[in-house]
Order: C-alpha cells, then sequence, then structure tokens
C-alpha cells in the first residue's frame, strides 16, 4: 500500500509538471469530491443528510472525503465502483439516469464531471494520498457593473501543494444570495437582473468564496468627493454610496440629532433643559460634548446594562433571584467603571464561586447544559450560530461536529449549581462518534482531554487569533445605532453571510481592539460620525436602506417607550415587586413578567433575542395604546404632569408648548404651538381638561414620538 | 357565478364591512379567478380558511398513520379503529374523528427535508423553504393581501396567538391579530377592545382627528404603504363597532354548544373560530401547542397528566374540538365554504427513542383537510410498513400550499411584490394534489 501510494505521488507529480489542465490523474479529494458537490449528492437534502439516503452516505459537502471515500469504494461490497467496466459502476450509473435512481438524473453522463469520475475509477478508484488544497481564488471578486443584464463569467482557481493551479470553475458550487437579482447558469456565467449590491457564493470543497456584484441604484453620476468626514466610517460608507450613485439625506437638525443620539446611548429623552441649553448653544463642539456627557450619565449604564442583559439572556432561575440580582449589579459596576469588554468576557467564560454574590459566576447558569453553554458561547463571543453543528456539520459554515462538541466539552465539567465549580467528571457525547468529545477550540486545535481548557478558551477567543470576537462586539453595536447590522442577523457571522461593508467591519473591529475593546470608545465614533448624523429618507434614497444614506426610523424599543411616555406625563410605572422609581429599562430580569411591557412586544422569556418593538406588537399593541392604561391612566392622572399644570393655571400655550418640548425635544414653531392651542380653548373647564388629555394622548399615540427618527 | 350565498349570508357579511367593501370584494374576486380541476370541472373556493396549527410536530404514528403490523418499537402505544368510511382507520384516540371521516381527506404523505421547528413551519405555512433573502409571508397574510376586503373585524385572526410564519415582506399590516387569552375561561375577553372608563366615542373621535395631525406631518416624507395612521385606523374601527365586539364574545353561546366543543382552551378556540368565519373573518389560526413529544408519549398525547382517569392528553382534546367544529360548521351549512387544515410542521421517528417518544422525522407525515371544496371520505397518498417514508404519491408542502392557494381562489401565479417592488409568486413550483378536490 505504502509503495503504490508513493508511486502515486510520482505519477502526479510527474504528470502535473507540465501545467496544463486535465494532466494530472484524477484524485479523488481533489477532483471526485467537487464533483459529488456540484451535483447536490452530499447535500442535506440527499445523501448529506445525517441518515444517508437510499443506503449511501456521505458527509454533508464533502467535509469528510475519508468518510466518503469508504462508502464509496467500499461499503456495499465495493459495488459502488466497477473498475473493469467503470460505466457499470453504481455511482456512475445511478446518477446519470441510466440506473434508476430515487434522485432523478443530476450528472450528465457524456459532461466532464461525469467523465473525471469515469477516468477516476479506470485509474483505480484511488483514495486521495496527497494534493492539499491551498488557496482558491475567484475572479471577479467584486464587479461594479454600470447596468442590468450585465453577463459575468466567473472564473475559480485551485492551487494545490504541488502542481500548478488549475481552473475549477466547473466543479464549484455558485449560489446566489438572492436568485431573483443574480441568476447563474450552467457555464457558471452569473446574470445580474436588478440593481443593488449583490453577493454570490462560490463553493470549491471547504473553501467559500464571497463574489460581490454591483449596479448602481441610479444611473445619475452622485458627486460625494466633497462630502467631509467625520471619521474613517464616513469614508467607508461614502465610498460605497458614490459607487451605488444613491444620493445622500443632508445632515439632521440639532433638535432631531440630540432626541435621536440620546435615545440610543442612554435610552431616554432628551432632559428638556439639555434640549434648550443645546439648542441655543453656538460652540462647534457641542455635538462632541454632548456625547461625551451622555456616555458619563447613569442613563447610559442602564440602558447598556440591559442591552448586554439580552444577549446574555440574563434571567432569575426559579426561587433563585439572588443570582440575578448578583449577575446585574456585577455587569452594571462594569459597564459603569468602562472595563474593556475583552475583561468582561473573560471574566464570564472563566468565573466560577457562589453566583449569589459572585455575579459572572452566573453566565453559566443561564443556560441549561454543556452544548447550550456552548452555543450561547457561539452567539455572544463569536456572533455565530453553532446550533446545526450538534447534528451534523454546519451546512453553510466551517463548524463541524467535533467543534460542536469539542467547545462544549470545553464547558463538560462545569457544575451549574448554585456555587458554580468544575467537577471531577463531565463529559458530553459527540454525536458524530458516539465517543465523549475532545474538548477543542473552534475550527483550531484539539485540547487535552483532561484539565480545564475555560482559561485556555478564553485566551484564544479574546485575541487576535480570533477575528470574531472584536467583530461580533463592533457589530452588535453598529445594530444598535443603525437598527440593522453590517451583517445581518447580527449572531450569524460566516464566510456565507458576508458584511455590506466588509472594510467597514473590519476597520471598526480594529479599532475597537487598539483602544482597549472599549464600548464608550466605539459608540462615540458612531456618534458623531456624519453617516450617523443624517436626517431620514427622501424619496430619491429611500430604496437603498441597507447603505445608510439615511437614517432608518425605527419604532423605540418597548422599554424604552414605556420610560418616555413615563417621562413626559410625569408618572411613573410601578411594576410588579419592584422598588418605586424603577424605570423600564432597569428591568433585566427577562423571565419576570411585565404584561404592559409584554404587549408592546418586549422579547421575553430566556430565548435569546435582540428585538422587541411596539410594531412587533401590531394590532394588540395598537388596542393597548388605544383602550389600555398604558397611556390613558397617566395621562388622566391627578398627580401627573398635565393636571398639574392646570391645577397651577398654565395657559395652553405654556401647556402645549412644554409637552412638545419633552417628547420632541424641542419647542412646537409658532404656528403648531397657535393651532394647537386654539384646539384645546375652551371656557369650560372640564370641556378644556378632556381636550388637554386628548392632545396629550395623541401626542404619545405619533409616530413623531414612539420612533426614533 | 361559482358559488350560492344565501342572502342571509349577504346581510351578515355585509352588515360587518366597513364601507360595504368587503362583499363586492369577494364578489369581484370570485368572478375572477375561476379555477378548474384537471378533468377540466369549475372548482368552488372556499369563503374561509381556519388552520388548526398542531405546534410541535404531531405524531403521525398515533393519530392518522398507524402501523399495527409493525415491530413493537415503531407500533407505539395505541391501536387503529374503523372509521365510518371503510377502509380508512385512525387512532382509537380519534373516536369521534372516525364518526366523520367522509367529510376528512388525510393526506398520509407528506414530505418535507426540515426537520427543525423554525424553519419547518415556515415551510409548511408558507410553501417556501425559508430564505436569508426573502421572507415569505404565511396563507393568512397572502389571503388577506389578496382579498383586501374592508372588514371591521380583522381579516387573520390568531388564537390566541401566533408565533408562527406571518406577513414577511407584506409588512405589518398584514400581520395577524392575536386575541390574547384563554378562550376557555369564564372571564375571556379579547384585550383592550372596550373603551378606556371616561372615553367615549366623541373623545375617541377627537383623539384620532389629532393624532392623524401629528402624523400628516411625518408622513409626507413617506410612500403611502407607510402610511403610519392606518394600523392605528384598523384598532379604531375595531373598537368603535358593537358588531365586532359580539363576535369575540363566547357567552352568546348556548352552554350546549359550548360543551359540545369541550371545556378546555382548544375546543374553545374552535368555537371561536367558528363565530369569527361566520362574521365573514377570511383566515383563523388556533394554536394548539405540546405535541413536540420527544418522551413517554401516553401522557401528553393520551392522558394529559400522569395519573389520569380520563384522557385529557392533546389528541383526546383535539378529537373533540376538532369534530365539534366540523360538525357545527356543516349543521350551519358553513362547511362548503370553509376550508379547515390540520396539521403541524413535520412527523415523529419511526422507532420510539429510549425514552418513549418520538423525535423530529419530516421525511413523511399526515395532514387532514376538510370542507371548502375537499372531497372527503379518503386518503391520499401512504407510508411505508414502518411510516419512514412516503410509499406513493408524496406531497410536498409546496404542494399543500399551492392545492391551499387554489380552495381559497387565490392563483398561485399571482405576483406579489416585496418592499423594493420584486415580483413573487404566490406559490412557485407546487401541483394540485391529485384528487384532493
Amino acid at each position: 500500500m505504502m509503495i503504490v501510494a508513493c508511486l502515486f505521488c510520482l505519477m502526479l507529480f510527474l504528470f502535473d509538471d507540465g501545467g496544463s489542465k486535465g494532466d494530472h490523474p484524477v484524485n479523488f479529494y481533489a477532483d471526485i469530491i467537487p464533483v459529488l458537490t456540484k451535483a447536490g449528492c452530499n447535500s442535506g437534502a440527499c445523501h448529506g443528510a445525517a441518515a444517508g439516503r437510499g443506503g449511501l452516505h456521505l458527509s454533508l459537502l464533502g467535509s469528510d472525503p475519508a468518510a466518503d471515500f469508504e462508502s464509496i469504494v467500499h461499503d456495499l461490497e465495493g459495488r459502488r465502483v466497477n473498475l473493469a467496466k467503470p460505466d457499470r459502476s453504481l455511482i456512475f450509473a445511478k446518477p446519470t439516469g441510466q440506473l434508476n435512481h430515487g434522485g432523478d438524473v443530476v450528472l450528465a453522463s457524456d459532461g466532464p464531471g461525469a467523465k473525471r469520475m469515469l477516468d477516476w475509477i479506470a485509474a483505480g478508484a484511488r483514495p486521495a494520498t496527497s494534493r492539499k488544497l491551498t488557496h482558491v481564488e475567484v475572479a471577479p471578486r467584486r464587479l461594479l457593473s454600470d447596468s442590468v443584464l450585465t453577463k459575468v463569467p466567473l472564473q475559480v482557481m485551485a492551487r494545490f501543494d504541488e502542481g500548478s493551479p488549475q481552473d475549477v470553475t466547473q466543479s464549484t458550487v455558485f449560489t446566489s444570495a438572492d436568485p431573483g437579482s443574480v441568476e447563474i447558469d450552467a457555464n457558471s456565467v452569473a446574470h445580474i437582473k436588478r440593481r443593488g449590491q449583490h453577493v454570490v457564493l462560490a463553493r470549491f470543497l471547504d473553501r467559500i468564496l464571497p463574489i460581490q456584484l454591483s449596479v448602481p441604484f441610479f444611473d445619475k453620476a452622485v458627486d460625494l468627493g466633497n462630502e467631509p468626514s467625520a471619521n474613517f466610517i464616513d469614508e467607508e460608507v461614502v465610498r460605497v454610496l458614490s459607487e451605488l450613485k444613491v444620493p445622500i439625506s443632508p445632515q439632521a437638525s440639532d433638535a432631531i440629532w440630540l432626541r435621536r443620539v440620546t435615545l440610543d446611548l442612554t435610552g431616554r429623552l432628551p432632559q428638556p433643559e439639555v434640549a434648550e441649553y443645546f439648542l441655543q448653544a453656538n460652540s462647534p463642539g457641542k455635538r462632541n460634548a454632548a456625547v461625551e456627557s451622555l456616555l458619563l450619565s447613569e442613563g447610559f449604564v442602564d440602558y447598556w446594562t440591559l442591552q448586554f442583559a439580552k444577549s446574555l439572556r440574563l434571567h432569575s432561575l426559579p426561587n433563585e433571584k439572588e443570582g440575578m440580582l448578583a449577575y446585574d449589579e456585577w455587569l452594571r459596576a462594569e459597564i459603569r467603571k468602562g472595563t474593556g469588554l475583552d475583561e468582561i468576557g473573560r471574566t464570564l467564560l472563566i468565573a466560577t464561586g457562589d453566583s449569589h454574590v459572585v455575579g459572572p459566576a452566573n453566565f453559566g447558569r443561564m443556560v441549561s447544559d454543556a452544548r447550550d453553554h456552548a452555543e450561547l458561547v457561539g452567539t455572544f463571543f463569536l456572533g455565530m450560530r453553532l446550533g446545526c453543528a450538534n447534528c451534523h456539520n454546519h451546512p453553510l459554515d466551517k463548524w463541524t461536529q467535533d467543534d460542536y462538541h469539542g467547545l462544549a466539552a470545553v464547558f463538560a465539567k462545569l457544575d451549574r449549581g448554585r456555587h458554580v465549580h468544575l467537577a471531577a467528571r463531565g463529559a458530553v457525547t459527540n454525536l458524530r462518534t458516539n465517543e465523549p468529545a475532545v474538548p477543542r477550540i473552534p475550527g483550531e486545535r484539539f485540547l487535552s482531554v483532561d484539565g480545564d481548557h475555560r482559561e485556555e478558551f478564553a485566551r484564544w477567543a479574546i485575541s487576535s487569533d480570533n477575528r470574531y470576537f472584536a467583530k461580533a462586539m463592533v457589530n452588535r453595536l453598529w445594530r444598535s445605532m443603525f437598527s440593522q447590522g453590517l451583517v445581518e442577523p447580527a449572531d450569524d457571522l460566516r464566510d456565507t453571510n458576508p458584511a455590506t461593508h466588509p472594510e467597514l467591519l473590519n476597520r471598526l473591529a480594529n479599532d475597537f481592539v487598539s483602544h482597549g475593546y472599549s464600548l464608550r470608545h466605539t459608540l462615540k465614533l458612531i456618534a458623531l460620525s456624519r453617516t450617523y448624523g443624517r436626517d431620514g429618507s427622501n424619496p430619491e434614497n429611500e430604496i437603498a436602506r441597507q447603505f445608510y444614506s439615511h437614517y432608518l426610523r425605527r419604532p423605540m424599543m418597548p422599554e424604552v417607550l414605556a420610560d418616555a411616555i413615563a417621562d413626559v406625563t410625569g408618572v411613573q410605572d410601578q411594576f410588579p415587586d419592584q422598588p418605586i422609581g424603577t424605570r423600564a429599562i432597569m428591568l433585566v430580569d427577562s423571565s419576570a413578567s411585565t404584561p404592559s411591557l409584554d404587549i408592546l412586544g418586549r422579547c421575553s422569556g430566556v430565548a435569546a433575542c435582540s428585538d422587541g418593538n411596539a410594531a412587533a406588537g401590531g394590532l394588540p399593541a395598537q388596542l393597548h395604546l388605544l383602550n389600555g392604561e398604558f397611556i390613558n391612566s397617566k395621562v388622566t392622572s391627578k398627580g401627573g404632569r398635565l393636571h398639574d399644570m392646570i391645577a397651577r393655571g398654565r395657559t395652553d400655550e405654556e401647556i402645549v408648548s412644554e409637552f412638545y418640548l419633552r417628547a420632541m425635544g424641542q419647542r412646537p414653531a409658532t404656528d403648531e404651538l397657535k393651532t394647537w392651542s386654539a384646539r384645546v380653548a375652551d371656557d369650560n373647564a372640564v370641556a378644556r381638561t378632556k381636550k388637554l388629555e386628548d392632545l396629550v394622548w395623541s401626542l404619545l399615540n405619533s409616530r413623531e414620538f414612539a420612533e426614533n427618527r | 357565478m361559482t358559488h350560492q350565498i344565501r342572502r342571509r349570508d349577504m346581510v351578515r357579511v355585509g352588515g360587518l364591512t366597513a364601507f360595504g367593501f368587503g362583499l363586492a370584494d369577494w364578489f369581484r374576486l370570485q368572478s375572477k379567478t375561476v379555477l378548474h380541476a384537471a378533468d377540466g370541472r369549475a372548482l368552488k373556493t372556499a369563503r374561509s380558511c381556519i388552520l388548526l396549527w398542531l405546534d410541535g410536530g404531531p405524531s403521525h404514528l398515533e393519530t392518522f398513520d398507524l402501523k399495527p403490523n409493525a415491530p413493537v418499537e415503531v407500533r407505539g402505544p395505541f391501536r387503529p379503529i374503523s372509521t365510518n368510511v371503510s377502509g380508512i382507520e385512525v387512532s382509537e384516540l380519534l373516536p369521534r374523528m372516525a364518526g366523520i371521516c367522509d367529510k376528512l381527506a388525510i393526506i398520509r404523505s407528506m414530505t418535507s427535508p426540515l426537520g427543525e421547528h423554525g424553519i419547518a413551519n415556515r415551510y409548511l405555512l408558507t410553501g417556501y423553504k425559508p430564505s436569508p433573502a426573502i421572507d415569505y409571508p404565511s396563507f393568512g397574510s397572502v389571503l388577506t393581501h389578496v382579498r383586501r376586503a374592508q372588514l371591521v373585524l380583522p381579516p387573520y385572526v390568531a388564537i390566541p396567538e401566533s408565533r408562527l410564519a406571518n406577513a414577511g415582506f407584506l409588512g405589518s399590516a398584514f400581520e395577524p391579530f392575536a386575541t390574547g387569552g384563554d378562550p376557555s375561561k369564564p372571564d375571556f375577553r379579547v384585550r383592550d377592545l372596550d373603551f378606556f372608563p371616561g372615553i367615549d366615542e366623541s373623545r375617541m373621535k377627537r383623539r384620532r382627528e389629532f393624532l392623524q395631525e401629528f402624523d400628516r406631518k411625518q408622513s409626507r416624507f413617506e410612500s403611502p404603504e407607510f402610511a403610519s395612521s392606518s394600523s392605528f385606523d384598523r384598532a379604531y374601527r375595531l373598537v368603535t363597532s358593537p358588531e365586532a365586539k359580539q363576535a369575540f364574545d363566547l357567552s352568546s353561546e348556548t352552554d350546549t354548544v359550548r360543551a359540545k366543543y369541550g371545556p378546555r382552551m382548544f375546543g374553545q378556540s374552535c368555537l371561536l373560530a367558528r363565530r369569527l368565519v361566520e362574521c365573514g373573518v377570511p383566515f383563523v389560526s388556533v394554536l394548539n401547542t405540546g405535541w413536540d413529544t420527544h418522551e413517554g408519549l401516553s401522557i401528553p398525547l393520551r392522558d394529559g397528566f400522569s395519573g389520569a382517569k380520563v384522557g385529557v392528553g392533546l389528541i383526546p382534546t383535539f378529537d373533540q374540538g376538532y369534530s365539534a367544529l366540523l360538525s357545527d360548521l356543516s349543521e350551519r351549512g358553513l362547511l362548503e365554504e370553509t376550508l379547515v387544515i390540520a396539521m403541524g410542521e413535520f412527523g415523529r421517528t419511526p422507532k420510539l427513542n429510549p425514552r418513549g417518544g418520538r423525535d423530529h422525522w419530516p421525511r413523511v407525515f399526515s395532514v387532514v383537510l376538510a370542507g371548502g371544496g375537499v372531497r372527503g371520505g379518503q386518503v391520499i397518498g401512504s407510508s411505508d410498513r414502518v411510516g419512514e417514508s412516503p410509499r406513493d404519491n408524496p406531497v410536498t408542502p409546496n404542494d399543500l400550499a399551492h392545492s391551499i392557494y387554489v380552495m381559497l381562489g387565490v392563483e398561485p401565479d399571482l405576483e406579489l411584490r416585496t418592499a423594493d417592488g420584486r415580483p413573487v409568486p404566490v406559490n412557485q413550483g407546487g401541483k394540485l394534489i391529485q384528487g384532493l378536490v
């Protein structure tokens, strides 16, 4: 066997030296697996399913060539290959339709793939003995075309550890992320059908490369040459906008900007005195000063504690509130201090101790077992959904079952009782092998079977070796400022789901790392960019939603909306089992039911969720705002702001102006003030009060109020 | 006209439309979409649809596709019984359904490759496999969109809630309206349907005017589809209509009728669905959870709780609610125009697992259709000896969606548009299930 293998190497070496395509002997790994992948044989819906299909099991998308070789050449007493009569081999006769095949004809019997398969069998159906794939290159990687209906031939070159580069276009699987926009024909030509920025994924063996194909949204050139940049965010965003010829919205007014940034950084509306001071100030550095002071406010701490609590699935365990309280207190303190997210992350990964005292020790108690732990680590630290790799290798990513169960094994010994500690024993079963999983750093290396590997994992996770942690974090921050991530879904970072602005994501991540993984630093950078400061959409640019030509209006999240209504009306909510004065954004415990927030669409339960707003609540939320006590009782409350102002004899104009300022962040324009004052005026005091109540109610139900815009 | 409508219906439907649109709309639709069966006969289309969603994936082997001759690890704990249609057997836990089997079409050859709850239920409810690029809308939302009935009642009601595939790219105006609450509770009310104390109609009207004024400023910037007040207007019309409120009021049913549906949430939800359909609501979904039976089948499916003397589990509860609904619809002359679908996202593994449960199994499972022109008393397709794969006439969720749309009078080729103007057909590539109608 040894000799055969060496001879084979030698032959390969000799033949490949010629360099021209097709001279080398057919290699199972480099040539046959791609044929199977291209024909869809090893897809999850076919023989790549965990249980295989029709008796033949192949590894998903060829991820385990050695096992596939066994299945094809040795299983079924070798009937799948017929060395004497290659075209009688089942592996050839079935997919080409010469024998009845449950999956229909998937391989043309006279095509290049079929020929390669016959050549391979004729040459003895040898296993893959050498030839490691070292590099794959696609052309073009990016293309900007001026018009739709462009045809783009795609080419893929592969380089192996020996031999010259080889054109593997025909064995590459091209997938259009959106077939309605770009279609790939049988000759590997991309047909662009719509304007915009599109992605095609090229898969050859285990490599996946994105190809970006764009057509400007408009024909008219957009001159953004003079558009100033506050920092690199603007450079990157404007570059893409000019390529796509999208006109940009102007900068938002000071009032809109202040309301926006105050909501995004602290989850509350600007205080009236702050708004008035800011609006009349003339200093060029006033936006900078405003951001600085917001970042240092207690509102910032409350708001970002809630954001992280949601990502970390913070909730109280049955009859055990203490752990949740300790966790909340710790998280709040770290965010207040400005501890880097690297340090916070490391602590979460390794903390042990009495979870009623040691806050971060609760991290592992928010999940039920080691696998769930691995999945939470995946989403929070890597921005990845590893769940698929539990039962089979991830179909869209590089994660294998070994990665998944290996990561779970890192946390297998954790005792998740009140006193979190490492137990002497504990293992998870690798569902692929049915053996105890070997601890592993996903995508990297196996670790020794014994000992505590959490430190080692943490060292890797938060280091330059792991390119995902910083990206996952900045993408999350970006999303909370712009309502969409550079990668969407935000916890689904993978090669097959590229960012809309890959360079920007890289630069943000690098900048974040070089500034000590500082939450405040990156948020400040975003808040002060001109990109963030732009006005909402106009009819010219609303189509290009993903490219930041305008600010995307969005409904406030339920907790923020509740607090805003309480602040404007001057009537605080009283939440079940909470001290008086507790604001909705301080309710970090997602398992505690809060009916008024839940009906507005708050994420509840323990599942990870980062969204939730009144729009998600739909008609029920609308009905609640209409008939429920959420707004009604506050508007009519005798102790509230409205009735207080009425009692103190304030004029219609004073009342209208005050509520406008509190709700919208600026005083009404003169004509608005006049109109509204006239509409609420009434000689009858009772009737006037009702009109004023109706005005405040309408103000709080208006979209201008309920949205961050 | 392909459909007979009695005068009584006309009054009822018409009485509940806001501006008299609803009925005319339906007529228009009816005249436009005459669909034909394979043999060329024109098909009647259903006016309404009730979807009984059995969340979690009901076991085909314990309900509609028993395998009494299979090995014991496949067979499971329950035996089949005969029905009022000779040759068709169902589970012994479905005695009432066995008595109305002549009204049912049982599809035993449903097949799908998707075995994870979230993506499988989207496939079943939209007919499209989930895609990252397009968020496909579900049946109820598409129907709402296509019919554009200006009903006062929400055109798509979810009892008590919808955690399923929803409006997708059609947008929030086509989301289902969730009632909340538990219809079997004596104090059941749809949340926030009544005015806040101290608010009367005149104040409600003024609030609406004020609000329109605030929103006018904002909507100048936006395309009409995003016009702000539409969701407010819907809510406003609903809370100011006494007839609409009446439709949700189960207490106006007699005790005899309520008892027929059974005392539990599922049954009373079915009764509420019937009331809504009677008032002209085009699509009602009833969510029935708990079918994800990974362990100890008998307790959740038959008993309901351990030590139960009389089975109050999922299957007996379903049996009572479903059969009451069908008989009631039939007696009221509504069954012909109401398509009733009972399904979940997949079936369960043929082999019982070591914990006495069954895991996810999409390769073959069963779905039951009735009413709305469905030819009853038949079984469509079959599974193999152990209920592992379809044996003949495989039906994909895409085919099922195609057929549902046809039965509801929605052209499968009809193009919908995403927010950015892209055309997407209601259904792509599905085939009408042979012999269903």
